[in-house]
């Protein structure tokens, strides 16, 4: 992940920003169903923790700045160095104004876009929280895991990802996982005929509060998209949910661990089975189905 | 005291073995061992059957247990003699038939029909599944009990059953150091309520769960996971309404000497702590 740097460009996926048509409903969705801890609601953006960061999420309505997805840069150097190579390879970049910054609860920041069009915020200390996360409800949420986005254009948007240190775990037909620190992938790349955010994962305890927050999912009459499933390439055990204005909110738990020796892709054919492994399917999700 | 060391079978009775072999092999994912004129032999685990399906009356349902040897075997005849349960000892051709050396053959309080077996056969063959179902072995049985009470004194103190764990006044009892071995259920009348084949993991159950909806099994409670054992399980329903569970991650009690029964409220959480309910199988009534 460090192409041959002592140290990594970026570490993690640390939030998303989601542009939602009624942000202070869809904020009761976030708290009491999904399960996550209402922290902020200021420069128009309901911010939501997970884990230690201060926020993971934010919710605000749709205007121009409304939707990104924040990576963790290590540092202002390695932001300078990833900034030199967007420009190299024809991407957008811009530096964040101050007031952009302080939406997102950032010191630094580079905003960039991949060439479907997706926002990415490359940006240097996050804010954490020196309290510990106390959710809503007892969903049994750890952290927050990462994203899927949609790509329509995969090999410029996988160049995007290399240039960032990002490598491709395994593929499922076009579907690339990503890797950028020892997991398997925080970052899955699904061709489809738009752009955007696909899901956000957020990390459970344990194979129980999936299974349980499916129940209570249905019981609550919340739509579940895929799941409770498992994906052979990752391991991963996931449930996706429909949250507000069809965005996809995922639980997700058991991802192996890769670690940081290099290794070559698999592919997986782009086939039912290689998407879930104990037979669960997506009907109305087509970037997360596959021909039968 | 008569001397339980495992369940080692059961027989049930059904007046169509063809359907009961396609359930049997092509969604229970079960062995066939031998196929009888009027009886379909199965296997689960190392053991040469664990489940016999005999052409008869559904309402014939017997379980089968290991006691020690031929002196334990004729102890338990007279203790049972004394106690005033008619007691029928095997013919040989009776033991030919469950593949045991000898047995004895009685009814519970309830009414149950309960078998002694001695020296069933092993199989020199692993066990090989007919489908991928991740079965490693029959494990337990769920009995139907018409006052639990009392037959909780009859498999405590008669024979060797202790208590694990109880819901309401519901016992889950154990032989060995598995969890449980027999559970009762309270029913109107005596009989089989389920039974338990364990499966390696996690991923069987939820395969399982997905693999039996498709092939539209009802499903009749979980995919969950019983607070008491901490098993995962998944029950659905066979032939003749009979009801069979897989589950994974039973509990072992490791000190028999302390072990204390807890106590857990006759609730829907007490049966799964995921949320699952029960649909079209009655959960034990309090």
């Amino acid at each position: 992940m460090n192409n041959g740097r002592a140290l990594p460009l970026i570490t993690s996926v640390c939030y998303v920003r989601l542009a939602v048509s009624e942000p202070s409903a869809s904020a009761r969705f976030m708290s009491d169903i999904f399960g996550l801890q209402r922290v902020a609601d200021q420069d128009g953006e309901i911010a939501f923790r997970s884990d230690d960061r201060f926020r993971t999420v934010s919710l605000g309505r749709n205007s121009a700045d409304g939707a990104s997805i924040g990576v963790e840069v290590w540092d202002d150097k390695a932001l300078e160095e990833i900034g030199r190579r967007l420009r190299d390879l024809g991407f957008n970049t811009r530096e964040a104004t101050s007031g952009e910054c302080r939406r997102r609860y950032v010191q630094s920041a580079l905003l960039a876009e991949d060439a479907s069009r997706n926002r990415i915020d490359l940006v240097v200390r996050p804010s954490r929280s020196g309290r510990r996360y106390f959710p809503a409800r007892d969903a049994g949420i750890v952290a927050f895991h990462g994203v899927g986005l949609r790509t329509i254009d995969r090999i410029r948007d996988l160049a995007f990802w290399k240039a960032l240190g990002a490598e491709v775990s395994d593929f499922v037909g076009d579907i690339a996982y990503l890797r950028i620190d020892g997991m398997h992938h925080r970052v899955a790349l699904y061709p489809s005929k738009r752009n955007g955010l696909l899901y956000a994962a957020f990390e459970v305890e344990a194979l129980d509060q999936i299974m349980q927050n499916s129940y209570f999912m249905q019981e609550s009459q919340i739509r579940i998209l895929q799941g409770p499933g498992r994906q052979p390439a990752s391991r991963q055990i996931f449930l996706h949910v429909e949250g507000p204005d069809g965005l996809i909110f995922s639980y997700v738990n058991g991802m192996a661990e890769v670690g940081d020796r290099p290794r070559l892709a698999r592919q997986f054919p782009l086939h039912p089975t290689s998407l879930c492994d104990w037979g669960s399917e997506s009907k109305d999700v087509p970037e997360l189905g596959a021909p039968g | 005291m008569i001397q339980l060391k495992d369940v080692s079978y059961v027989r049930l009775g059904s007046p169509d073995l063809e359907s009961a072999e396609h359930f049997a092999t092509s969604c229970l994912g079960l062995q066939i061992a031998e196929r009888g004129k009027k009886d379909l032999y199965l296997r689960s685990d190392e053991r040469a059957h664990t489940l016999c399906y005999s052409e008869g009356d559904p309402r014939s349902q017997t379980v089968g247990f290991e006691v020690e040897d031929e002196v334990s075997l004729q102890d338990a005849a007279s203790t049972l003699e004394s106690l005033g349960h008619a007691v029928h000892a095997g013919t040989a051709e009776e033991a030919e038939q469950r593949k045991v050396k000898s047995l004895i053959g009685f009814r519970d309080p309830s009414g149950n029909h309960v078998e002694l077996v001695v020296r069933p056969e092993r199989s020199g063959r692993r066990y090989f599944a007919s489908r991928d179902a991740g079965i490693t072995g029959f494990s337990h049985i769920g009995l139907n009990s018409t006052d639990p009470a009392r037959d909780e004194r009859f498999w405590t103190q008669i024979c060797n059953a202790r208590v694990s764990d109880r819901i309401g006044d519901i016992p889950l009892m154990r032989v060995n150091a598995i969890h449980h071995t027999i559970a009762l259920v309270r029913a109107p009348k005596a009989g089989i309520q389920h039974v338990n084949h364990q499966v390696e993991s996690n991923d069987d159950v939820l395969r399982s769960y997905y693999f039996l909806s498709e092939r539209r099994v009802p499903i009749v409670f979980g995919p969950g996971r019983h607070p008491t054992s901490g098993a995962r399980f998944l029950y659905f329903r066979g032939p003749d309404g009979m009801i069979f569970e897989y589950s994974v991650g039973v509990d072992e009690i490791e000190d028999e000497a302390t072990h204390r029964p807890r106590q857990f409220g006759f609730e829907p959480t007490s049966f799964c702590m995921w949320g699952s309910k029960p649909a079209g199988m009655t959960l034990p009534d309090n």
